[in-house]
């Protein structure tokens, strides 16, 4: 490929110095010279593209799972790896502790600031086999789910993770990696009702609250299908967890409805923050831990989990195909399996851990967070939390071209 | 005259020093004082509405929020700028901007010069065409340019990261400063290059005597320009990164998570740096034309 | 080589560098987008070059709303623009004394705080109990639901903020350059300022105005920042489409033609411009 560049480059030179040695030409000569090197661009620009685009064609399930039941990953030192995660998502006294501990050095770069953007940006490594030069990525359901069934993983060693036996047992299994061999946990949140109780003056619990008149215009709904059609469904008394891409479609018709009589002022990621503390909308679907984080300056803002139940979302620790350093990243599994680790972790971030036992230690520690609701759910609560549906890559763009003509893009 | 319009203009701005103008023009018939008032209020305003967002962030830097989020102000505290770089990530990021911004500045202002100059100072052939084909990036959307620059890196295995952030600002700077420079050659005399030339001197030492100097101005604006086109790009920028953190891209990706107020601080000393740099080239320029004017005297 | 071949190449060599560069790194980039576009599939099995010039038309034919839209704030943008700016050059241009290069540097501050924080900035500060909102809604800007953000007027108020520094420099700099003694003569010809501007002044600033409304409007028909930020989803416009045709949904071919099309109609619409103000060269303009 730098081959034919090179070429290109070396006829373009040639065409120019002939074009001044030649001295004068008639200008028709000249524009078919200007036309031949424009055809060479276009000859280049083919040869890039002559084999298409790959597409991230579905691997083979069993064939993965007997790979990650014979993965071994051997004991060396750690060295210098990589470490890509979202911005203001970790302790980051947690990554030095870790470095004097373990040796080596971590390189920690936040650049997932959204699921599909990074997933864009690494793509063409993934489909070509090629490392993408970082050892952990975090990924959220949807996203990680893609990436196990397009076998863009390492399967990660058991014996190097101890601690995963620490894994909450809601979240041991999960349909896209039943036997958590792929992926591991980071940090889980709820998808619920956020409100101003000034402006609404009573207490809002139920979901079809984001469907009421009283609030025409005056909300905001998740601009994610993942997110607001899986919460619609779950309104609807589906589980979304076993939903089809019909059920899913039919969520966003539902919504598309609502819209369409101007129901909702705005479709959000998180900057549904800034309408909801700004007044400019008495309710929004949120997230519970940008809930905690707002309710440090403003206390009238509440977050309720939909007595229908919600989506719980997680954000899930891989190695990705062709990890560099395979030891190095399950030693820091391990590690942010600890419970002292963990319980550090969640008094920083605010989402809910799935560590089991680091509330104990932070009841010593920081009482406040471990009596927070939206950071330890109750039981009662956590059983009406439900997880994502599974949807195929095809599936998954017919959903976003769907929510895509409700959100006007 | 001069002494009599400028000083009592309630149009003139409340700078402190302001003093009446030697070098103003003479004008015959001002306009009505109604209708140069006009014209200064909505001049005042215009920059109001420029500055005001940047005056809002530089307020917020002061906010004592507790929370992730800083939207609500709750009172005034100086400990974000205690400690300005206590974020290591954010303080990288701007440090790889500072640095990209510098670097493409140079090398897209030294060929965007060149180019302009063979644009207007020749009559070569395939002279339009090339005109036309350096106006195409300017017209071009942004996403375009960066999902495709990053598709050609990709097929040539070229790993994304500080280099190509690199390549794509200057691709992106110099149909800018071709237009910039274009804009200072045509409203320069070409017969003074041709006198320098009849009087014997050499291409080179025409270009660096005569054209250079007389253009110095359009090409300080269009470096200006280049700079900040690169410190501010987000888009292109996005897709070409890889795992380098620049400081557009740390604060989009924190409007997601709540901007850390330490983002509105080291905006804010951005802007003073900036600010500062082109007050000395004022003073410096204004020294310069005084010792110009003396010398004559 | 004789010194008459050394001076024809002359204009290649300084032309060379930035000509290799922009071939390189945006030509062949974008030449290579025009494959994707003509290509089909989907993004499990990955996508052929089928030459599916379909993929125009179905583009056209589901996104001329949005299409219309951009165009539409970026005119609206471009032209409040121009009422803003042209009495501050001017203003800066001759009235501003020895003090004209503290306004110019007030009107390229901006530049040196990052879009994406003066705009968040904007949606803190026009939010509907805000006392900005309050006072648009007083001279009726705002309707009186009090609600500004998330309408189509934000989308056009954040394009106009944000490009305004881009109309108020060619202007400025042409203004800047024209002869005050011509001004001075036809004022004295005309024995009216008025018609002197309107002769004079005006027609020498076509280059400028013809410069900064292309600065302004070709980056905001493809802006997505503001409508995503400012507005909401009556508002998007084909900037957004883009975006998540890329990384949302992954169909590159309609993300290409999409953009092609863009690119297609502004240059078009900059052509009958340029005829419209009776430039004989556009790109000659273009500074």
């Amino acid at each position: 490929m730098r081959e034919d560049d090179a070429r290109a480059q070396s006829a373009l030179e040639q065409a120019m110095d002939d074009q001044v040695l030649t001295g004068r030409t008639s200008r028709r000569r000249f524009v078919g010279r200007s036309a031949g090197a424009a055809l060479m661009a276009t000859g280049l620009a083919s040869v890039l593209s002559a084999c298409g685009i790959t597409g991230t064609a579905t691997k083979n399930v069993e064939q993965l799972e007997q790979e990650a039941a014979d993965v071994r990953h051997p004991k060396v030192p750690i060295g210098n790896w990589t470490f890509s995660n979202w911005p203001l998502y970790m302790d980051k006294s947690v990554l030095t502790a870790f470095n004097r501990k373990y040796g080596g050095k971590v390189k920690y770069v936040e650049d997932i600031n959204d699921n599909n953007d990074f997933f864009g940006k690494v793509r063409q490594q993934l489909t070509q086999d090629k490392p993408i030069g970082r050892d952990i990525v975090v990924l959220t359901d949807p996203m990680a789910s893609r990436w196990v069934r397009s076998g863009f993983v390492t399967p990660y060693d058991f014996r190097n993770v101890p601690n995963r036996d620490n894994l909450v047992s809601t979240l041991q299994s999960i349909s896209y990696d039943p036997k958590r061999q792929f992926t591991l946990p980071f940090q889980s949140g709820a998808i619920g009702i956020g409100y101003d109780i000034r402006a609404t003056g009573r207490e809002l619990t139920s979901m079809k609250e984001f469907f009421n008149p009283e609030f025409k215009g005056k909300c905001t709904m998740l601009a994610e299908p993942y997110d607001s059609a899986s919460s619609v469904l779950i309104m609807q008394g589906k589980n979304p967890a076993n939903a089809t891409i019909d059920d899913m479609l039919g969520a966003v018709e539902f919504i598309a409805d609502a819209a369409g009589k101007g129901q909702f002022r705005r479709f959000t990621g998180n900057d549904y923050t800034t309408d909801l503390t700004k007044g400019n909308v008495e309710l929004v679907m949120a997230y519970s831990g940008d809930m905690v984080q707002l309710q440090a300056d403003n206390p009238n803002l509440r977050f309720a989990y939909p007595e229908e139940g919600a989506v719980l979302f997680t954000d899930n620790l891989m190695l990705p195909a062709n990890v560099a350093h395979p030891y190095a990243a399950e030693t820091m599994l391990n590690y942010l399996y600890e419970p002292d680790v963990a319980a550090k972790l969640c008094a920083y971030i605010n989402y809910i851990s799935p560590v089991s036992g680091i509330r104990e230690i932070l009841e010593k520690s920081d009482p406040d967070i471990a009596k927070n609701e939206l950071i330890f759910p109750t039981d009662e609560i956590r059983e009406r939390l439900k997880v994502y549906p599974s949807l195929s890559t095809i599936e998954e763009q017919r959903m976003y071209e769907a929510m895509a003509k409700v959100t006007g893009a | 005259m001069a002494t009599q319009t400028l000083p009592t203009d309630p149009a003139a701005p409340h700078v402190p020093g302001v003093a009446p103008s030697a070098g103003a023009p003479r004008r015959d018939r001002e306009p009505g004082r109604g209708r140069r008032w006009l014209l200064g209020v909505w001049s005042t305003l215009a920059i109001l509405f420029l500055v005001a967002p940047i005056l809002f962030m530089i307020v917020f830097s002061f906010n004592d929020n507790q929370g992730r989020f800083n939207f609500e102000w709750r009172g005034f505290t100086l400990k974000h700028w205690a400690d300005p770089f206590a974020n290591a990530d954010l303080a990288k990021a701007l440090e790889n901007s500072l640095l990209i911004a510098v670097l493409s500045t140079v090398v897209a202002t030294a060929m965007g010069t060149l180019l302009a100059i063979a644009l207007v100072r020749h009559r070569f052939r395939g002279r339009t065409p090339t005109d036309f084909f350096v106006f195409l990036p300017m017209a071009s959307p942004e996403v375009v340019m960066g999902a495709s620059l990053l598709a050609m890196f990709l097929v040539l295995g070229v790993g994304t990261g500080f280099g190509t952030i690199l390549v794509a600002h200057i691709m992106f700077s110099i149909s800018y400063v071709v237009v910039t420079v274009k804009s200072r050659l045509e409203g320069m005399d070409p017969h003074i290059e041709e006198a320098a030339k009849d009087l014997g001197a050499g291409e080179v030492s025409t270009f660096f005597r005569v054209t250079l100097p007389t253009i110095a101005p359009g090409v300080a604006a269009a470096a200006v320009l280049a700079f900040a086109l690169s410190i501010d790009d987000y888009i292109v920028t996005s897709f070409n990164a890889g795992q380098t953190q620049t400081f557009p891209l740390y604060i989009f990706g924190a409007t997601k998570q709540g901007v850390p107020p330490q983002v509105n601080v080291l905006s804010t000393m951005l802007l003073i740096l900036v600010l500062g740099l082109m007050l000395l080239n004022v003073v410096v320029q204004r020294r310069l034309a005084a010792r110009d004017r003396a010398a004559r005297a | 080589m004789s010194l008459s071949r050394r001076r024809k190449m002359l204009p290649w060599w300084f032309a060379l560098p930035g000509l290799l560069w922009l071939i390189v790194f945006f030509a062949v980039p974008i030449l290579n987008q025009v494959s994707v576009s003509l290509m089909s599939g989907d993004p499990e099995k990955g996508y052929e070059l089928t030459w599916s010039f379909a993929t125009y038309w179905d583009a056209i034919r589901d996104y001329h709303a949005q299409f219309t839209r951009s165009f539409g704030y970026a005119g609206a943008a471009t032209l409040i623009d121009f009422v803003i700016a042209f009495p501050l050059a001017y203003f800066i241009a001759y009235k501003a004394g020895r003090f004209k290069g503290l306004w110019l540097l007030l009107v390229i501050l901006p530049f040196f705080v990052s879009q994406v924080m003066r705009t968040a900035s904007w949606q803190l500060i026009l939010n509907d109990q805000g006392w900005l909102v309050a006072r648009m809604q007083d001279v009726g800007i705002v309707a009186d639901d009090g609600r500004f953000l998330a309408t189509g007027k934000a989308v056009i108020f954040g394009i106009s903020y944000n490009f305004l520094p881009f109309m108020v420099l060619p202007i400025y700099a042409t203004l800047d350059r024209i002869d005050r003694r011509l001004i001075e003569a036809a004022s004295d010809l005309y024995c009216s300022r008025w018609t002197a501007f309107r002769k004079v002044t005006l027609p020498l600033a076509v280059p400028g105005i013809f410069a900064g409304s292309l600065l302004v409007f070709i980056p905001a028909c493809g802006d997505y920042i503001n409508s995503s930020i400012l507005g909401s989803s009556n508002t998007t416009m084909i900037g957004n489409v883009i975006q998540s045709k890329f990384l949302n949904i992954l169909d590159y071919p309609t993300a290409a033609a999409l953009s092609f099309i863009l690119m297609g109609v502004i240059l078009l619409g900059i052509a009958i411009y340029g005829r419209v103000l009776g430039t004989k060269n556009l790109t000659e303009l273009a500074g």
